[in-house]
């Protein structure tokens, strides 16, 4: 048995030791489907229950085993705090090496990965198409400090390609010095790991790190909060000698360093914490603080944020299995950004942009979803070369 | 149930409310083998029930009924499931029917301060729905992120706001229930007094889901108080903070509850050292009465030789205290709870024959700061958390000690559970606490309501010897 079953199952036996179910009262696939088989209490009694050969890995085990979101927000809720997400994951893997087959909605995003090196089946040189404006980026060993890895859904999906975008404009603005994989550039692993391709995940990881290491950067830089949890926290090898930092931090540091400016704006917005930087990476302040930053924002929180935030229901697989779940989530999260009075939902996850836009377009909601480098890119300022430094 | 019986009851269940409606895979039943009693380890997978149902309307609920009732199938109602005596535990099978998709908000009647909901919503949710119109339901129990409407009243639950607000079961106005031949039975105007007819809804507080199914209940409400307030202090030992306790409860003040208990590492809230145990006073109200009130209760703080608390750390106390409700059962493995209710004057001589007694006879023994809790008031909750035994006999012996506990407690005059039911656990214990007439007359009305024993079978009362 490897640690991560063998956690899985520590974690599977506490929960049946107590089974208060505290973990549905925010859990956003029990708040939707509402049957405890489809809670974090459901799925440790399951992993036991299989694990202990009580029930058989079925169709509807399986099912229940990928209704989770790993978005973690269960687990402010336990007094104990339980690593559920971690095993629901493990359980995942533990089906996958059992061979027993998974969910067939799955199947295309694994052929994908396998064959473009991104889910979204497109092709490896669609992935430079965002940077078709960009000059002179393309990274090389030993050319640059920062390596700006973009992640297959900004880069890929054309209505988040603005997000890359804004981004290296922010860089541009700040006059850093940054390098972009275009083309060479290949999935991080995020999604082969939470629907439990541990094999996959692992290959994929390998070429990545190598690819990394050879460019000899000091750092990582991503908006993608899925890419960064992955490359931060299922990158052992790597964060040894290399930074992996969000947009958010990066940006955060720009500002402070008065590398980067903006003009005042009297936008009224509220700020959604995607769970792979929140409560996965207790990245809470930096875009906070970055918002703050623009002189005459306002900035009002939602009832349930940072570490008490609701997931938008596009994380782990299920926006591709259950796509009516995850737009059901997205839509409880956009009514609560409504309730604040703002205007607009910043936030820095390409799913979370996803689904609260697809959510505001489906229910004619009249706020904007945006995602953070792209606010900014509206509002950044000139400084002059070395500002501050 | 054969094989051929189940796939006849599963086809007219399906008929009746849809494929999603019905489940049958283990998987989907794992949940409903028990609630949070705790029965033997080996028994963890033994009862499954023959089908869970979801329910979404009263008709709905009457179509199970009746297909059960031609049946005589078994029904367990369920409502959050955190259920501590085991009164969900399906062990003859049959249908289990979860009301927790019963969520809608009925009616909200401000002027008459009642609101009137489907069983399966929380407490948490029905709070967060009155919020918008200025009220509350009042019911503060640990529990109140699951324990649903329905479960709530079929327990006759906690809250620990019971002094000023009282109790859920002060709170049923009226009650729509299902009963075991599926007609539907409205107990009586929503009208929180009246002195025509038999108080019918009164049966079915703590009634265990035997007597029926509720499926809509209308609850008196409260408008949202100005303000609240915490006045926290530590004491010596246990029993000086339950001379205060005593001194609150005979000064008149209305707090709204409060509870006295020995703690554990109170030097992390700023007690001094050699405190070892806490009194907290809620208070709810317009603002002159609540300032007043904390003034009262602080100045009792100081009369008794109590510490005063910091005020924000009596407020972070608070808010953690409440999140912990089931106390990190899932890290403290088996343990068990009292919550008997013993009179206040015979307290000390039952935590004495409690802890000096009966832990080293049976080998139970009380978990770190939890030895001794009192809720102060009305409700008169002498709790313990305690670790089960070990070794031999362990499961025997710990039913050995909840039997002589409830011995120890009924001898006072007490009860043996003051809000978490009978269920199992206490199935036969509840005849120490009743005359043979008085569960005659139980088992009457048990009869006249489900003649063929099909609304929860095997729970709340004893066998007939």
């Amino acid at each position: 048995m490897n640690s991560a079953t063998k956690a899985m199952l520590e974690t599977a036996e506490a929960c049946a030791m107590c089974r208060c179910g505290c973990c549905k009262d925010q859990c956003p696939m029990y708040s939707e489907i509402i049957e405890e088989s489809i809670s974090p209490k459901g799925r440790n009694l399951l992993i036991r229950a299989v694990c202990s050969g009580v029930v058989e890995p079925d169709e509807r085990a399986v099912r229940i085993a990928y209704s989770c979101l790993l978005c973690r927000r269960d687990e402010y809720d336990c007094t104990a705090r339980l690593k559920n997400a971690e095993a629901a994951e493990s359980f995942r893997e533990y089906l996958v090496d059992k061979g027993v087959p998974t969910l067939k909605e799955h199947e295309a995003l694994l052929k994908s990965l396998e064959n473009y090196g991104n889910p979204w089946q497109e092709s490896r040189a669609a992935r430079k198409r965002w940077a078709r404006e960009i000059k002179g980026r393309k990274a090389a060993p030993g050319r640059m400090r920062v390596l700006f890895y973009v992640g297959c859904t900004f880069a890929l999906d054309r209505s988040l390609q603005e997000t890359p975008k804004a981004l290296a404009h922010l860089m541009e603005l700040a006059h850093e010095d940054y390098g972009l994989l275009l083309e060479d550039e290949a999935c991080c692993g995020s999604t082969a790991k939470r629907i439990g391709q541990r094999q996959i995940f692992e290959r994929i990881r390998k070429e990545n790190e190598a690819k990394i290491r050879n460019l000899g950067v000091k750092s990582v830089v991503t908006a993608c909060a899925g890419c960064f949890k992955t490359l931060k926290q299922d990158y052992p090898g790597l964060t040894e000698d290399v930074e992996i930092l969000h947009s958010t931090e990066y940006l955060s540091r720009l500002v402070q360093s008065g590398n980067l400016r903006f003009k005042d704006s009297k936008s009224i917005v509220t700020y959604h914490d995607p769970c792979h930087l929140g409560r996965y990476a207790e990245v809470y302040d930096a875009p906070r603080k970055i918002l703050k930053a623009v002189s005459g924002l306002k900035l009002i929180e939602m009832r349930n944020s940072r570490e008490k935030a609701r997931c938008c229901g596009g994380g782990a697989g299920v926006k591709t299995a259950y796509p009516e779940i995850s737009g059901k989530a997205a839509l409880r999260r956009l009514m609560e950004a409504e309730r604040t009075g703002a205007e607009t939902i910043v936030t820095t996850c390409p799913f979370c942009v996803q689904t609260l836009r697809a959510a505001a377009e489906a229910n004619s909601s009249k706020m904007r979803v945006v995602e953070l480098s792209v606010f900014l890119a509206e509002l950044a300022i000139p400084t002059p070369t070395g500002a501050a430094r | 149930m054969n094989e051929s019986v189940r796939a006849e009851l599963r086809k007219e269940l399906v008929d009746l409310l849809g494929e999603s409606k019905v489940l049958w895979s283990k998987s989907d039943l794992l949940p409903y083998t028990k609630d949070t009693y705790r029965i033997r380890f080996e028994d963890d997978h033994r009862y499954f029930p023959d089908f869970a149902v979801l329910p979404e309307t009263t008709q709905e609920v009457q179509g199970i009924v009746r297909i059960a009732s031609r049946r005589k199938t078994p029904l367990i109602p369920k409502g959050g499931g955190s259920n501590r005596t085991g009164m969900l535990v399906p062990i003859y099978g049959g249908i289990l029917v979860d009301t927790i998709k019963m969520k809608r908000v009925l009616e909200v009647n401000k002027p008459d301060l009642n609101v009137t909901v489907q069983p399966g919503i929380t407490l948490k949710e029905l709070d967060d729905h009155l919020k918008d119109y200025g009220l509350w339901l009042t019911q503060e129990q640990g529990s109140l992120k699951i324990a649903t409407v329905g479960g709530a009243i079929s327990t006759s639950g906690f809250s620990r706001l019971h002094q000023k607000y009282g109790a859920i079961a002060n709170r049923v106005m009226s009650l729509e229930i299902v009963l075991a031949d599926g007609s539907i039975l409205r107990t009586g105007p929503k009208v929180l007094y009246t002195s025509t007819g038999y108080r019918l809804h009164q049966l079915f507080i703590a009634a265990e889901g035997t007597l029926g199914i509720i499926t809509e209940a209308t609850l008196r409400v409260e408008p949202l108080p100005e303000t609240s307030d915490v006045v926290m202090a530590f004491y010596d030992d246990f029993w000086k903070a339950n001379e205060a306790a005593q001194r609150l409860m005979a000064s008149g003040v209305v707090f709204s509850g409060a509870e006295a208990y020995e703690g554990h590492g109170l030097d992390r809230l700023g007690a001094p050292e050699g405190k070892t145990s806490l009194i907290y006073v809620l208070l709810h109200g317009i603002r002159g009465e609540v300032e007043a009130e904390a003034l009262f209760v602080k100045k009792l703080v100081e009369e008794t030789g109590g510490f005063l608390a910091r005020h924000d750390v009596a407020m972070t106390f608070l808010d953690v205290y409440t999140e912990q409700w089931c106390g990190a059962r899932a890290l403290t493995g088996f343990e068990d709870v009292i919550t008997t209710y013993v009179p206040m004057e015979r307290m000390r001589e039952f935590y004495d024959k409690l802890w000096n007694v009966i832990a080293p006879k049976y080998g139970i023994e009380p978990l770190p700061g939890e030895k001794y809790s009192l809720d102060v008031g009305r409700y008169r909750m002498a709790g313990g958390r305690y670790k089960l035994p070990k070794g031999e006999r362990a499961w025997e012996r710990y039913q050995e000690a909840v039997r002589e506990i409830a011995v120890l407690a009924t001898s006072f005059g007490g009860s043996i559970q003051s809000c978490h039911g009978v269920g199992i656990q206490h199935r036969e214990n509840i005849a120490l606490e009743y005359s043979d007439v008085a569960l005659d007359t139980m088992r009457n009305i048990k009869r006249l309501f489900d003649p063929d024993n099909i609304m929860n079978p095997g729970k709340k009362l004893p066998m007939k010897k």
